[in-house]
């Protein structure tokens, strides 16, 4: 099978389609989903941010609150306030100092009731200044908020504490600074996952990092965002997306928080799922495509199947069951069943006659055939009797009935094993019997005969049936199928024609008188081969032996026998329906004759024979029309003469084909009148020209009265209808005077000619033509008006 | 003793003290200190003693005279460490039960407040007055000076609950032979 292109074939096409669809609803849905996450992850991301920004909030609370129970721990120490309070500056800076590093303060101070500065310790003092500020600023009775404050020192982030000192009233403040370190962002990393930076900002110059949990080279990143809300940058090739807090602003400088979370962090689980998402696309893809070309094939393995099968039913071959193992039940399995019950049909048409189921001719020479093989073989051949009889005068179906009847009969014969009984045309039958030698086939005959004793009963109707029988052995009487079914045949018709019930084949059956296949077969071969001749037998008016016409006859000119007698192959030709092929032969001939002796006007009109077989031919006007147009001659130049017995053989048909002839133009001539069946009512019915007088009353006339009164009578009837008359058989001068004194109108007969081959008649049609009183031996003085 | 009164007269001199709602405050601390400057002389009672009882100080409030010296009797059956850190005394009785060897002596005019180190809810007060004309109020807010010779005083008023640091209300005023009721108020806000 020629390879196609994808898309030409419905697999391909089925798998195209499919996988397609699929990939698009995939890669749609893929897409979607991925543009979803996308907008999910930074959704989330600034949640998570804000989320971070209280985070941060709790923590310095957090921070916040433990230092100053840290602080509020040392303050309330007794030996803390011992030095504190005394009055030695030197002792409570040192004391400041010492409990201060004991809880890592960087910054210790004390503060009086209304804030100022009574002594600090550590570093930074300074930064306390606007812190103190702030805080007496509030007012006198406002105390120190519990939450941390933030403020920077020298450029970095302090969280301060602000913790009253009782002794056992509050008798001052004591003020502790922690350093803000990376714990606070390692801490915040920790619990959110993202990153915490702290930019200290100075009131003249750029954003300085004071803390960050992202590496040194992310500063110039950090500083360049803007001092408050969500913004994008890039670090390290990764975006992050990041939130700006302002957490404390004094004249000292601006404390800035940046949280910051890397966006493809964030996104990474779902990219994970997206990668996931994506394998599994193309994983379904590819066992999708895997099933889709299963499946394809599923439907296309079948129809291939079928494809081939129906190639090989076209290619004749009726004997292979359709694929498919009618397993499947469906649409595929029903197809092939449906497939294989034609085939079954189609080879049962080949191989059984429609009407009998027996085997058609072609099984039984294939079995024939296979027999042989084996071994010997014989064949019994069956031809019955007036089955035609039957259909004209029950009809058809009966006659089909009988039909089946007779091979019922056949078939329920006890015959060996590997018989066959089969119909083999029209009314033969013929049984194949392997193995069988010659008296073993002539005993099947016999029983054959036997049971067709037995009469049919169709419905009211007893049928006698008859028949004859051919019997042809293998290898006796030939080695082929055909040969031997020829051989049987020619016993068969032998058979009939010599009403023997059943012969067997004999070699000189072949040869001689006898009706035989051979002859049908060299008969085709004369018609072939040129061996028919047209003789011409003239027609002479009685009046003045004008040449008015003249009888076309066909002879054989047989290679090894010479001229065969026309009695020894018309019969037979008309017994076998080869009478129409000669029949049209004739009639070509005739035209052919016509068109050179018309031209010349030499001849007017030349008739010739119609048989009952060219009367039901329903092809017969059309044919008749050919040749005479093929030759150019006129339909009126030919004349068709038939007798009474083929008319009334089926009068309506033959009246349908006459009328059409004379339609048609031709002349039409009853020949041999007087004799066979007939009835003046169909006589009056026909629209024929003429009539001839049967041979028989007019070579008895002259001796004979009754017959030269048959003869007076019907040229009275002729003439009373309007027909010329004919009389055939003039054998002397006598009777030529008799006839025409009884006003017949034209003669033929060895008289005038005997039927002559054509050139003979041309040679003969002229000198009459020149000299008519002598050209006719022996004519009577003619009336010369 | 005075130059300007004689023994003669001793005015007996009623003081209520008020707060800043006209409420009546008790312990409150009323001193005639004699204008002009002059300060006679003192004697110093002998036997003052502040208890704690109950973790209290018992009395709250108690006003001495200069160079008083003052027992500080525990009475509860836990210690306590009573300190100071008043610039008038500091000192410290470290966790004692019963009475302490030493009585302390408060040789300086001033506000002295008392604390228990291990329970810091513990406070007192000890008003040491540089005048012998003292008197703490009683509930009603008045307090009773028997002999307060005439003359011109600065009746100066103190409460603890007055905020850390603020000094003592001044009021001068002048005491007759009759006796006299003086109105004293502080600014100290009702509870």
């Amino acid at each position: 099978m020629k390879p196609r292109r994808l898309l030409n074939s419905l697999g391909g096409r089925i798998v195209t389609l499919f996988l397609g669809l699929l990939l698009a609803v995939q890669g749609a849905g893929f897409f979607a989903i991925r543009q979803s996450i996308d907008a999910n992850a930074r959704a989330q991301l600034a949640d998570q941010l804000a989320v971070g920004g209280r985070l941060l909030d709790r923590l310095l609370d957090q921070n916040a609150q433990q230092l100053a129970q840290a602080a509020t721990l040392l303050a309330a120490d007794y030996g803390f306030r011992e030095a504190v309070l005394s009055d030695d500056a030197e002792t409570i800076r040192s004391a400041l100092d010492n409990h201060g590093a004991r809880i890592g303060a960087s910054v210790v101070a004390l503060l009086g009731l209304d804030y100022s500065l009574r002594a600090a310790g550590g570093q930074g003092a300074a930064a306390l200044a606007p812190l103190r500020e702030r805080l007496a600023a509030a007012g006198p009775a406002a105390r120190p908020p519990a939450k941390g404050q933030l403020a920077l020192v020298d450029g970095r982030p302090f969280q301060f504490v602000v913790v009253p000192m009782k002794a056992p009233l509050e008798i001052g403040w004591v003020v502790m600074g922690f350093a803000v370190d990376q714990t606070l962002g390692d801490d915040l990393r920790a619990l959110s996952g993202l990153h915490l930076a702290l930019l200290a900002v100075p009131p003249v110059g750029a954003p300085r990092v004071a803390l960050s949990t992202l590496p040194v080279t992310a500063g110039a990143a950090l500083a360049a965002l803007p001092a408050q809300g969500l913004a994008e940058f890039e670090h390290g090739g990764e975006t992050l997306e990041s939130r700006v807090d302002t957490l404390a602003d004094t004249p000292a400088g601006a404390l800035r928080a940046v949280l910051a979370r890397s966006v493809d962090e964030a996104v990474a689980p779902y990219r994970r799922l997206q990668a996931l998402l994506l394998v599994i696309t193309v994983f379904g893809a590819g066992v999708f495509a895997v099933g889709s070309v299963l499946t394809a094939r599923r439907v296309t393995r079948p129809l291939q199947a079928l494809v081939h099968a129906s190639r090989r039913l076209g290619q004749g071959d009726f004997d292979t069951p359709v694929a498919g193992d009618g397993t499947r039940d469906d649409e595929l399995g029903e197809l092939a069943q449906a497939f294989d019950g034609m085939r079954e049909v189609t080879q049962r048409r080949l191989y059984l006659d429609d009407l009998t189921g027996l085997p058609n001719r072609g099984q039984f020479a294939r079995r024939l055939a296979q027999a042989i093989e084996a071994g010997p073989a014989a064949v019994v051949m069956l031809d019955l009797d007036r089955i035609k009889q039957v259909n004209d005068q029950l009809g058809y179906q009966m006659g089909n009935r009988l039909l089946v009847c007779v091979g019922d009969r056949l078939r329920r014969l006890p015959l060996a094993d590997g018989a066959v009984v089969a119909r083999l045309s029209g009314d033969e039958f013929a049984l194949m019997l392997p193995g069988a030698d010659r008296a073993e086939a002539e005993r099947a005959a016999d029983a054959v005969l036997v049971v067709l004793e037995q009469p049919v009963r169709l419905d009211d109707s007893v049928v006698d049936v008859a028949g004859g029988i051919g019997i042809a052995c293998a290898p006796e009487h030939a080695a082929s199928a055909e040969a031997l079914l020829s051989r049987a045949e020619v016993a068969m018709y032998e058979a009939k024609h010599r009403r023997a019930g059943r012969l067997s084949y004999q070699a000189e059956f072949d040869s001689g008188s006898a009706t035989t296949l051979t002859l049908l077969g060299e008969m085709r071969r004369a018609l072939q081969q040129g061996e028919l001749r047209l003789f011409v037998q003239p027609k002479l008016h009685l009046l003045d032996a004008g040449l008015v016409g003249a009888e076309a006859l066909v002879r054989w000119q047989h290679p090894e026998r010479g001229l065969v007698p026309p009695l020894q192959f018309i019969p037979f030709a008309e017994e076998t329906g080869f009478i129409h092929e000669l029949t049209l032969w004739v009639v070509d001939e005739a035209a052919r004759l016509l068109a050179r002796w018309q031209g010349e006007g030499l001849l007017p009109r030349l008739s010739v024979n119609l048989s009952v077989h060219d009367l039901m031919k329903a092809d017969l006007v059309e044919r008749i029309d050919t040749r005479l147009q093929r030759h150019g001659v006129p339909a009126q130049a030919l004349c068709l003469e038939i007798t009474e017995s083929a008319i009334m053989n089926d009068p309506e048909r033959a009246l349908q084909t006459l009328r059409a002839l004379k339609g048609l133009g031709c002349k039409l001539s009853i020949d041999d009148f007087g004799t066979g069946y007939s009835s003046y009512a169909t006589l009056r019915n026909l629209p024929v020209d003429e009539l001839k007088i049967d041979m028989s009353f007019v070579k008895a006339m002259e001796k004979v009265p009754k017959d030269a009164m048959i003869v007076r009578s019907i040229i009275e009837v002729a003439h009373n209808l309007e027909l010329s008359v004919v009389a055939e058989g003039v054998e002397n001068g006598a009777i030529w005077q008799q006839l025409a004194a009884l006003g017949c109108d034209e003669a033929q007969g060895w008289h005038i000619a005997r039927p002559l081959p054509a050139a003979e008649f041309e040679a003969w049609a002229r000198s009459h033509r020149a000299a008519p009183a002598q050209t006719a031996p022996a004519l009577p003085a003619l009336h010369t008006a | 003793m005075l130059a300007a009164g004689g023994l003669a007269h001793a005015t007996a001199v009623q003081v209520l003290v008020t707060g800043s709602s006209g409420q009546s405050l008790t312990d409150a601390v009323v001193m005639f200190e004699p204008a002009g400057g002059a300060k006679p002389a003192i004697k110093p009672p002998t036997q003052v003693e502040i208890a704690q009882q109950g973790r209290r100080f018992v009395p709250l409030v108690t006003v001495v005279p200069v160079g008083t010296k003052v027992q500080f009797p525990n009475q509860d059956t836990v210690r306590h460490h009573v300190y100071s850190f008043s610039p008038a005394k500091k000192f410290e009785l470290k966790l004692y039960v019963g009475k302490p060897e030493s009585p302390i002596e408060f040789d300086k005019p001033g506000i002295v407040v008392l604390g228990c180190n291990i329970h810091d809810t513990m406070v007192g007060w000890v008003v040491v007055a540089d005048t012998p004309w003292f008197a703490k109020t009683q509930a009603g807010g008045r307090a009773l000076l028997a002999d307060l010779p005439p003359g011109a005083y600065t009746l100066r008023t103190w409460h603890p609950d007055l905020p850390a640091g603020m000094p003592a209300a001044e009021q001068a005023v002048t005491v007759g032979a009759a006796a006299a009721e003086f109105t004293a108020r502080v600014n100290v806000a009702a509870k």
